[in-house]
């Protein structure tokens, strides 16, 4: 089917803020999205999970706006908001009925401005207790809820960024401090290290104005970026590591993590075909031969995670139905790994995985929503926006060849990190076995 | 040094004009069998969205097969007399298409999405597995299986585990909302494709269905294509209307339930009791007033728990409305050893929505998202076509959809009042909390919430599950 191109504009304020204004005026709806370079891989040992934490204290109050008024304010003109904190990033965004975007803007600068105008102790320690309680929902009240955790932990070294988790530990939630905000608004929080997207329906030469009134006089950081020192990193683990932790889960569970090459780089974007052949619904290889064919699992799954700091993660899982051999449960998984890395796929097995990946873009970039974060992305991770319309030509030339190379080089036992969960009351620690 | 970046400027700006918004309008046919068509023309929009809406959901399993309709629901794409259940994906991903059945308390639906110039073909596999599928005995019994195994699951789950026990805690034992729509382990273990089987036949009849198609239809005749597919369906001997679930509650005396997880580091509260069904004259008015108490993010409840107290990532409250009462619940995750007094916390906000109308703010803040956050809700196909399948499902007119901004603008702070009044319980609600009860039972014995009791169940492991072999 066709493939949708999304125009835009791309430039640059003085004070170095990046804009991009894409329009479209099927429904009267716009969306805002604000990249900002920072995330969790800026965190230093001892500070981990402040970028997280900072990101909710962005929404308690600035110069002009009080505590969750942001929030309550988006809101009541029927709009739909959030922040969200990755290892490379941390994006906040709105999607509000066409006719409210100043007011959007207006909040997202004063916020850039202002924000340690209305910094308190008060309000700190409020978002640390409701970040705490984000980690017990998220991680630790939840079955297999450390996977994560574990699976970088065991992909990166301990000196790389990417080694801890964004949500950071307990002790150091515990230790931030108002000086800690400060100095990491002033750093990070800086229209020079933002990307402004809008999308939907508007008139470009009024949200450059608006933006320029609203933004202009914000104070760049003259000293970013910020350094992070070299996170290149070999391309394979090196060794096959294991790890077998006994929790209170119902069913077995064995996760697979892999170091894979860059978001970026296009042997990821063959091994996300990868990951639809192998896991994507109920036609692919290893949901037919472990849970259709040899009932081995309840069910399966096989993605990557595209970073761009040295390397990115594919991960998978299979949850052993009760009773059955986990030995033999790992060998099947690793077995359809091995045959794609072996042979490439049929012609008719890629094509179809290349017409649901398109089908799948084309699904979400229905959404205004999901436009403005994919321009914001791109301009932020790759300096160019216009990546966005480059994805699905990129996935659509994937070769069969290229699927089988790119599965080659990352499923090897030494690029391998094993991690099986066990049922069983001894909550508690792992016992590693490298 | 001072700590800010540039001056905004503290004049907040006023909104623009609002482009007019009214929900696509679409149309109604029907086939000579009695099948409904509705298509509504989204331009711009070539990813299409599909639906058959097939009345009678898991509400109406006899008691003694409950769940067999979500199963039968799962098993429909298991193979047809067309297509083996593999050829069937195939099929499928080659048009770039996603296929899907499901069955809610309602209703059984058949989903479709997929670019506009490869509908006739989706809609094909529509037809094959609604109305000509085999129901293999295998593929039936390992999906069972799967379903045995997914309840172990949910009961290891603090959150899911937490509705189970909040539904088979409100609703008296002779409502099938007591349980999960999926069946409990008892049920299932006894279903197979016999079950399901009979599960479509009871509810095959096409004067029943509606398909529902959304999108770019340039070029479409969505009448036609459904006449081609769907108009020599007879309906099944042995189909009947729908029942009238049984929503009975179980009590109306305020209790508390404890469900012990040793060292859970949070308690998931749900404190509720069977609320009201979709169709009903307060709909409007419950709408607002949720929101007010506990669907907005400046909510009662979750500025109280989440951004006051610091107890929780998040609170909120809702109703979960189906052809007869769902479930009304206040929820919230709270660390272990504020259990107590976040129950006291959430109770009084309960209390206090029935005792005073809101503030004027207040109410036109829900208003206003409510009628402004309606049209962002409409953005694709997909989600058009899912409003409108509940309307079908719901039995409501079709201009309900039409209506439901000014519905909203109209209501007042006494409505919201006596929405509450009448629909929020607190005296008559189940409480249900999931933690460590050995850190808060002292302080829940002096609370006075009412009288509790505790299940110091076994965790579920598959050492002590039959569910092998088949």
């Amino acid at each position: 089917m066709a493939g949708l191109t999304i125009e835009f504009s791309d430039q640059r304020l003085p004070n170095g803020l990046r804009l991009v204004i894409a329009e479209d005026h099927v429904a009267p709806v716009v969306a805002v999205n604000i990249w900002y370079g920072v995330g969790s891989k800026h965190e230093v040992p001892g500070k981990t999970g402040f970028a997280h934490l900072f990101e909710h204290v962005m929404f308690q109050g600035s110069a002009n706006v009080t505590k969750a008024e942001h929030i309550g304010l988006i809101q009541a003109v029927g709009g739909t908001m959030n922040g969200t904190t990755w290892l490379d990033r941390t994006n906040y965004f709105e999607t509000v009925p066409s006719h409210q975007l100043e007011l959007v803007l207006w909040l997202e600068a004063d916020r850039m401005g202002t924000l340690l105008d209305a910094l308190s102790q008060e309000n700190l320690d409020n978002q640390r207790e409701v970040v705490k309680n984000e980690k017990r929902w998220s991680y630790d009240n939840r079955p297999y809820g450390s996977w994560v955790e574990r699976i970088l932990g065991g992909i990166f070294p301990p000196e790389h960024p990417y080694h801890h988790p964004t949500i950071g530990s307990m002790a150091d939630l515990d230790a931030a401090s108002l000086e800690d905000v400060s100095a990491f608004f002033r750093t990070h929080y800086a229209p020079n290290n933002a990307v402004l997207s809008v999308v939907g329906d508007v008139d470009p030469a009024r949200v450059r104005a608006w933006v320029k009134r609203y933004f202009g006089g914000i104070a760049p950081n003259p000293s970013l970026p910020v350094a992070l020192g070299d996170l290149s990193l070999p391309p394979t683990l090196g060794g096959e590591a294991r790890e077998t932790v006994v929790e209170q889960v119902p069913l077995p569970r064995i996760y697979w993590g892999f170091r894979a090459p860059v978001f970026g780089d296009p042997r990821l974007d063959a091994l996300d075909l990868a990951g639809q052949i192998l896991a994507g619904g109920k036609g692919s290889r290893l949901h037919r031969r472990l849970v259709r064919e040899e009932q081995l699992a309840q069910d399966v799954s096989l993605f990557s995670l595209g970073l761009i700091g040295g390397a990115s993660v594919t991960a998978g899982w299979a949850t052993a139905r009760p009773g059955v051999d986990l030995e033999r449960l790992e060998a099947a998984y690793w077995e359809e790994l091995q045959r794609l890395a072996t042979d490439p796929p049929s012609a008719d097995e890629l094509a179809r995985a290349k017409a649901l990946t398109e089908a799948d873009e084309l699904g979400s970039l229905q959404r205004v929503e999901e436009r403005a974060d994919r321009l914001s992305m791109y301009a932020t991770l790759f300096d160019d926006p216009g990546v966005v319309n480059e994805m699905l030509p990129r996935y659509l030339a994937v070769t069969a060849e290229q699927v089988r190379d790119a599965c080659r080089a990352v499923f090897r036992i030494d690029n391998r990190y094993v991690l099986t969960y066990l049922p069983g009351l001894a909550s508690g620690d792992a016992e590693a076995a490298a | 040094m001072s700590p800010t970046r540039g001056v905004v400027g503290a004049r907040r700006p006023v909104a623009g004009v609002a482009r007019p918004y009214r929900f696509p309008p679409f149309t109604r046919t029907r086939l000579a069998n009695g099948l409904s068509v509705v298509s509504v023309d989204l331009r711009s929009r070539p990813l299409l969205a599909g639906v058959l809406v097939v009345p009678g959901g898991a509400g109406d399993d006899p008691e003694a097969e409950a769940g067999a309709t979500v199963l039968m629901a799962r098993a429909l794409s298991e193979g047809t007399e067309g297509y083996d259940a593999i050829a069937l994906v195939e099929a499928t991903e080659r048009l770039g298409a996603s296929l899907h059945a499901e069955a809610g308390w309602d209703a059984v639906s058949v989903s479709v999405d997929v670019p506009s110039e490869r509908l006739p073909a989706a809609l094909d596999l529509v037809a094959e597995v609604a109305a000509r599928p085999t129901f293999p005995a295998g593929d039936v019994d390992r999906l069972r299986d799967e379903r045995l195994n997914d309840i172990l699951q949910a009961h290891a789950d603090p959150r899911r585990r937490a509705e189970e026990a909040f539904a088979e805690t409100i609703y008296a034992s002779s409502s099938p909302y007591r349980h999960s729509a999926g069946g409990t382990r008892e049920t299932v273990e006894r279903l197979s494709s016999k079950e399901t089987r009979r599960a479509l036949a009871r509810r095959f009849d096409p004067g029943a269905m509606t398909l529902i198609v959304g999108g770019d239809l340039t070029g479409l005749d969505v009448h036609a294509l459904a006449a081609d597919r769907f108009g020599d369906w007879r309906p099944d001997p042995a189909a009947t209307p729908p029942l009238t679930v049984d929503a009975s509650p179980a009590s109306i005396v305020r209790a508390v339930r404890v469900v012990h997880r040793p060292g859970a580091v949070q308690t998931e509260i749900r404190i509720g009791h069977p609320g009201l069904p979709r169709r009903h004259a307060d709909f409007h008015a419950v709408a607002v007033m949720s929101a007010i108490l506990g669907g907005l993010f400046n909510s009662r409840l979750n500025r109280k728990l989440r951004e006051e107290k610091g107890y929780t990532y998040g609170a909120s409250a809702g109703f979960d409305l189906r052809r007869s009462a769902g479930p009304f619940a206040a929820r919230a995750a709270v660390n272990t050893d504020v259990t107590v007094p976040a129950v006291e916390d959430m109770l009084a906000e309960l209390e206090a929505i029935r005792m005073l109308a809101p503030g004027d703010d207040e109410l036109r803040a829900a208003r206003d998202y409510l009628v402004g956050v309606f049209p962002l809700r409409f953005e694709t196909p997909a989600a058009v076509v899912g409003a409108l399948s509940g309307l079908v499902i719901q039995g409501l007119p079709d201009d309900e959809l039409a209506r439901y901004r000014p519905a909203i603008e109209a209501v007042t702070a006494d409505d919201v009042l006596a929405a509450a009044r009448a629909h929020v319980r607190p005296a008559e609600a189940a409480i249900v909390l999931v933690g460590d009860a050995d850190a808060f039972l002292p302080a829940l014995e002096s609370s006075g919430f009412g009288p509790i009791s505790v299940d110091r169940e076994a965790i579920a492991s598959p050492e002590v599950s039959d569910v092998e072999g088949d």
